[in-house]
């Protein structure tokens, strides 16, 4: 039984630019004391998450949407404990797996093979789980013999290929998802489209952020929309994605006629 | 972050905040000024062992990271990373010749404490320099992943400790050559000194680290002052060329004692008790410092990076 819960949690992050990074300031702010030394201890945050509550449990699919820079990526990477809020309460239960950046811990220079061994290791496998999934990669992916090949070899949806195939064949019992449906050629954005149906069928827990209304529509149950970190609104999916698209001047109808692996 | 399995929180089907604030961009409401100290959370000295104990059992992605490292660096080269050993011979060999004649002393004594010191000076150095970057360089590791911090200075004790291992080989023929052979204790000394040496890299490494990823000068900082206390520390000059009161000073030198630790025992010697006791009271108060700074820090270094 795996579960979610975020209460109040608000994340500032830390602008250090020119003017407060340095070793330098530090001390001579030191040593000129007083008043200036006052306002150079003030770093500048930015606020990207404000606030942010809600709770999941077994078999809910959240979906975010949002405009750039509304948090989405941030609340994901607080999910996966990378970033720590200030303040707020974070109760995880579950084996979290993240997919937010596909490429990790693909090396150019390695073959597909030693890649799909490391990006096991990553992934918290042992090497008899991974010899257990490597076929299954090597199928997946099609690559064949290029798996022997250093990754630097292959064109970039080849690339695309072995790293989504890597990254999707470990079933998580919570999965953070940062847009990273539908890759490479027209055959296997469909199969890679099965393939996540299938992964988050398989999740207990799924948090899915896109800007696809059409992806969230299909594999969500619940959808929280967020505003420059602020929770504009969370609820059943289909509430939710109608105030959106209403917000953004969208009319229901239009999007809804729209079949959905168009806008993969 | 604790995993609890408690659940008291508002009901999860409800549309809560449905947000009607002003439509206009308020950029001052996100862009705040708060005062660094405002934050200061509670000492988390738990979190931080936990990352020391997550690091250790994931040892196997260490290990494959830092041979990766070494595996990259000379892919498709004929020699490999026997390039390591070619170069420090090189160095060894003719610096040994030119330094002997400039001090006008022996070459059998001088000849096998230069190489041993050098190579141990190599390890201790480079590890200083890479530690003050280690994070800056896995920083796509710390944002995509939650793996432990520790882990990263792990690899990169291993891919240095790999470089050590081609650095001895040079000294080898030295030893052999001027028939130094090692004691069982001399052999002991020299496993226990490893040890202690990599204990005491992996926590200052971790502070480096940290420091680095935070202030940025820290490594050119370090980067010189490392230069000065090669030229300082008994390496390419023996300790008993200096005066009676002179020797009594380098004793304070950390980098004597820790080059000392190793040198020692690689040329069949005992390493003093003064410069053991050193070294642990070094390794202790490294680990206790390096303890509470990851612990105070731990939460904010994903924002360094």
């Amino acid at each position: 039984m795996s579960k979610i819960q975020l209460s109040k949690v608000t994340l500032d992050f830390p602008i250090y630019g020119a003017n407060t990074r340095s070793l330098k300031k530090s001390l001579v702010s030191l040593m000129t004391g007083g008043a200036i030394r006052a306002e150079d201890n003030r770093i500048t945050f930015i606020r990207a998450l404000e606030e942010v509550s809600f709770e999941l449990s077994s078999g809910d699919t959240l979906g975010l949407i949002g405009h750039n820079g509304a948090g989405k990526s941030t609340l994901l990477r607080v999910l996966s404990k990378i970033y720590t809020p200030a303040i707020g309460d974070i109760k995880i239960k579950g084996r979290i797996s993240s997919l937010l950046d596909l490429g990790l811990g693909i090396d150019s220079e390695s073959t597909g093979f030693e890649n799909i061994y490391l990006s096991g290791l990553l992934r918290g496998l042992s090497r008899k789980d991974i010899d257990a999934k490597k076929d299954d990669i090597a199928e997946f992916s099609e690559l064949g013999d290029y798996l022997a090949m250093p990754v630097r070899t292959y064109s970039s949806g080849m690339q695309l290929r072995l790293a989504f195939s890597i990254a999707t064949c470990f079933s998580p019992e919570i999965l953070l998802l940062d847009e990273v449906m539908g890759v490479g050629d027209a055959s296997f954005v469909e199969k890679s489209k099965q393939r996540m149906s299938e992964l988050v069928a398989q999740s207990d827990i799924v948090v899915f952020s896109s800007h696809s209304v059409e992806l969230i529509r299909k594999f969500c149950t619940k959808a929280l929309w967020l505003e420059k970190g602020h929770v504009k609104l969370l609820g059943p999916v289909d509430t939710v994605l109608a105030a959106y698209d209403k917000a953004n001047g969208i009319k229901p109808a239009a999007t809804r006629a729209k079949p959905a692996s168009d806008h993969v | 972050m604790e995993e609890t399995p408690d659940c008291l929180s508002p009901p999860p089907h409800a549309i809560i905040l449905p947000n009607l604030a002003p439509k206009t961009p308020n950029i001052e409401a996100f862009l705040t000024s708060i005062s660094a100290t405002q934050t200061a959370p509670p000492l988390k000295l738990k979190t931080a062992v936990d990352d020391l104990r997550q690091g250790f059992l994931s040892w196997r992605i260490w290990l494959a990271l830092g041979y990766q490292d070494i595996r990259l660096r000379y892919r498709r080269s004929q020699l490999g990373p026997f390039w390591i050993t070619l170069s420090t011979a090189i160095m060894i060999y003719s610096m040994g010749f030119v330094y002997a004649k400039l001090f006008k002393v022996d070459l059998s004594s001088y000849y096998p404490y230069l190489a041993a010191g050098l190579v141990v000076w190599t390890f201790i150095s480079s590890l200083i320099l890479e530690s003050t970057e280690t994070f800056i360089e896995n920083s796509g590791f710390i944002r995509q992943t939650s793996l432990p911090f520790s882990i990263y200075i792990l690899r990169l004790l291993t891919r240095n400790f790999i470089i050590l291992l081609h650095n001895i080989l040079p000294v080898l023929p030295i030893l052999i050559y001027y028939k130094i052979t090692p004691s069982f204790l001399s052999l002991a000394y020299l496993i226990f000194g490893f040890v202690l040496l990599l204990l005491i890299a992996y926590s200052y490494g971790l502070l480096l680290a940290i420091m680095g990823s935070r202030f940025r000068d820290i490594k050119p900082i370090i980067a010189s002052v490392v230069q000065i206390c090669f030229l300082l520390t008994p390496i390419l000059w023996q300790h008993k060329m200096l005066s009676e009161r002179m020797q009594h000073w380098t004793v304070f030198n950390p980098f004597y004692q820790l080059v000392e630790l190793l040198r020692a025992p690689f040329l069949g010697q005992v390493p003093a008790p003064s410069t053991i006791l050193y070294c642990l009271c070094l390794a202790g108060f490294g680990l206790g410092l390096m303890l509470i700074v990851l612990a105070k820090s731990r939460h904010r270094i994903a924002f360094w990076v």
